[in-house]
């Protein structure tokens, strides 16, 4: 095995040249990647710079793309591999333990960053004063298809958008409905019918009257994509006619099947929590005389009956609500002041990036420490030689 | 005296563990895609009519009418086949009319029609949804392109957007002129109280539509909750 670690190959993935260059490369991405949020925004940019194994080039007027760059991803791959490797040089010693310290912490520190690239997930919580929620949405669209017959609760099914676009028949599972998908557009602008439109797929509800334009999709994660899609509920062997859903549309429309009545519509994918949070109030503070923003915060009411919990939270800028393994932030406003947006993070490594600064923080301390202690011994034996000199000549 | 012990045999270095560890990694970078499109299923209380009975008995959304989805599901004005439960009482929008206007009450998907003393082609509606409706955004763009106008983004939202006060809350107004021979004119008030979202809509030729103006422009600040006068 020492045999092994002293191969050309493993010196070559335990070189200090490679970190120097992965780090160089990190840095150039980061460079890149926030140059580029102004054309795909801040998480666009991420995940094509930082969450991607390499980084595409499209070549213009073609249909091609070339990777130019590895992506963070595969740099911190490499970085965790090298910065493992190099183990192997480090001598197991008290007095090396600084660095095996601080080897251990950056390899948390990327370790973090891929799990948050794999498991991280957004949504945002968009409550108005006086309101109770208790669902996140996110960014991504479904197709809802609510039950909304019993008077104590609905039953809410929602087809993820990525399932409709692969089209095909989609069964509703524990009901007899099914989906048959009869066309899906990424994003699409709709209008009034006109004479010279093609007729409408939709054979019921608002649809038949409106005119489905294609557009290219969005790559600005500031814009949404207005998807559409027309879809045909069946059950018990009946068809209820092809039906127009899109973002962009609003109220659900709706169909009965045996007594049982249906809504359908497209919305936010929506995510619901045994918990509810009320806005009791939300607050925005200005600088006295401006218009500058000096505080946003949401005084809310945390309701968790299965737990017996109630009571009072205040979310302010950077300081979130935890809970649940969810951190809500105070995100944005709106509607003159009487809607929070909280964004919701819930993120099962968010804890490794400060571990890893404190397990670097200790690494360095007490290598300096223990460079600082031998320097220190090393000047006193040199101030005590000379000091022995002319007393051992006086002698 | 330093140790001159190196750690090659010990199992950090080990290249089946590096081996390992990019495996592991693979794994979590591919994992995830695995849970992009499965049919997700919720079971959601309903919510009472009166916050008071919800406050301990359910974790939704009180204020909404029975029979409803929570808020958020999306609403647009007069797109869907089946009206909604109109609210009633406290939760009711009321106004005051301008001199000479008359109301007609409800049909359909709206809550009320009103009529007006000008001569030329507009038409006054109020329209009620649960919850968000929508967005403010899509339902502005849906406006706009009932006049032939282009969709617009939320920055241009913000611009076009004009606040009233009303004893209901703030009404965001939003006024429209399409382009053409002929122009039409929107003039559009909505509203959010108590899980609702309320449309008050002035739409038509832009002669009669801006004769109009300052009476709508009352009739919105006059908004307010609860019984009818």
């Amino acid at each position: 095995m020492a045999k092994l670690t002293r191969t050309p190959v493993w010196e070559a993935v335990a070189s200090l040249k490679v970190t120097i260059t992965l780090l160089t490369l990190l840095m150039v991405l980061v460079v890149l990647c926030t140059l580029a949020q102004v054309d795909l925004g801040t998480f666009g940019a991420v995940a094509v710079y930082m969450r991607s194994f390499l980084v595409y080039w499209h070549i213009p007027n073609s249909v091609w793309s070339i990777p130019v760059l590895p992506g963070g991803a595969l740099v911190g791959l490499l970085l965790v591999i090298n910065l493992v490797a190099q183990y192997a040089r480090i001598p197991l010693a008290w007095n090396k333990a600084g660095l095996w310290l601080v080897h251990l912490g950056l390899i948390l520190f990327v370790t973090g960053e891929f799990i948050s690239g794999a498991f991280q997930v957004d949504s945002q919580m968009a409550i108005e004063e006086g309101q109770t929620v208790n669902y996140i949405e996110g960014k991504e669209l479904e197709l809802a298809l609510v039950d909304v017959s019993d008077p104590a609760q609905d039953e809410v099914f929602g087809v993820p958008d990525a399932r409709l676009a692969r089209g095909g028949t989609v069964e509703i599972p524990g009901t007899p409905v099914s989906l048959k998908v009869h066309r899906f557009v990424r994003n699409a602008s709709l209008s009034n019918r006109g004479p010279a439109d093609p007729p409408s797929l939709a054979t019921m509800g608002v649809g038949a009257g409106v005119a489905v334009r294609e557009l290219p999709p969005v790559s600005n994660d500031n814009e949404v994509n207005s998807s559409a899609a027309f879809v045909e509920p069946i059950a018990g062997g009946r068809s209820y006619g092809v039906w127009l859903v899109s973002s962009a549309l609003g109220a659900p429309q709706s169909f009965t099947h045996e007594g049982r009545s249906w809504l359908l519509g497209m919305r936010n994918r929506r995510h619901y929590l045994p918990y509810s949070l009320t806005l009791k109030k939300f607050s925005h503070d200005k600088y006295a005389g401006t218009d500058i923003p000096k505080n946003f915060s949401s005084l809310v009411r945390l309701y968790n009956p299965s737990k017996g919990e109630d009571r009072d939270v205040l979310v302010f800028m950077n300081q979130p609500l935890r809970y649940d393994g969810k951190a809500f932030y105070q995100a944005s406003f709106g509607k003159g002041d009487t809607l929070s947006i909280l964004q919701v993070v819930e993120n099962p490594g968010w804890l490794l990036p400060y571990i890893s600064c404190v397990v670097v923080s200790i690494g360095l301390l007490w290598h300096f420490g223990m460079t600082l202690r031998r320097s220190l011994k090393r000047r006193e034996a040199e101030q005590r030689a000379p000091a022995e000199g002319p007393a051992a000549q006086e002698a | 005296m330093e140790r001159t012990g190196r750690i090659g045999d010990a199992v950090p270095g080990s290249p089946w563990n590096v081996a390992a560890i990019a495996t592991a990694f693979a794994a979590l970078v591919l994992l995830p895609g695995c849970r992009q499109d499965e049919v997700t299923h919720a079971r959601v209380p309903k919510q009472a009519e009166a916050p008071t009975a919800a406050a301990g008995a359910s974790v939704g959304t009180p204020g909404l009418p029975s029979g409803m989805p929570p808020p958020g599901v999306p609403g647009a004005p007069g797109a869907g086949v089946e009206a909604p439960p109109v609210p009633r009482g406290a939760g009711a929008l009321r106004w005051t009319l301008p001199e000479g206007w008359t109301e007609t009450g409800a049909s359909a998907m709206r809550f009320a029609t009103l009529k007006l003393p000008v001569a030329g082609k507009v038409d006054v509606s109020v329209v009620v949804l649960p919850g968000p409706a929508g967005g403010e955004l899509a339902n502005v763009n849906r406006w706009r392109g009932q006049i032939g106008l282009p969709p617009i983004d939320e920055a241009a939202l913000a611009a076009a957007r004009r606040t009233l006060r009303s004893k209901a809350g703030p009404v965001s107004v939003f006024d429209f002129t399409s382009d053409g021979q002929v122009k039409s004119r929107m003039i559009a008030g909505l509203i959010s109280t108590s899980g609702n979202t309320w449309f008050v809509k002035m739409v038509g030729d832009a002669g009669p539509v801006g004769t109009a103006q300052p009476e709508f422009t009352r009739l919105l600040e006059s908004l307010r909750l609860g019984q009818a006068d």
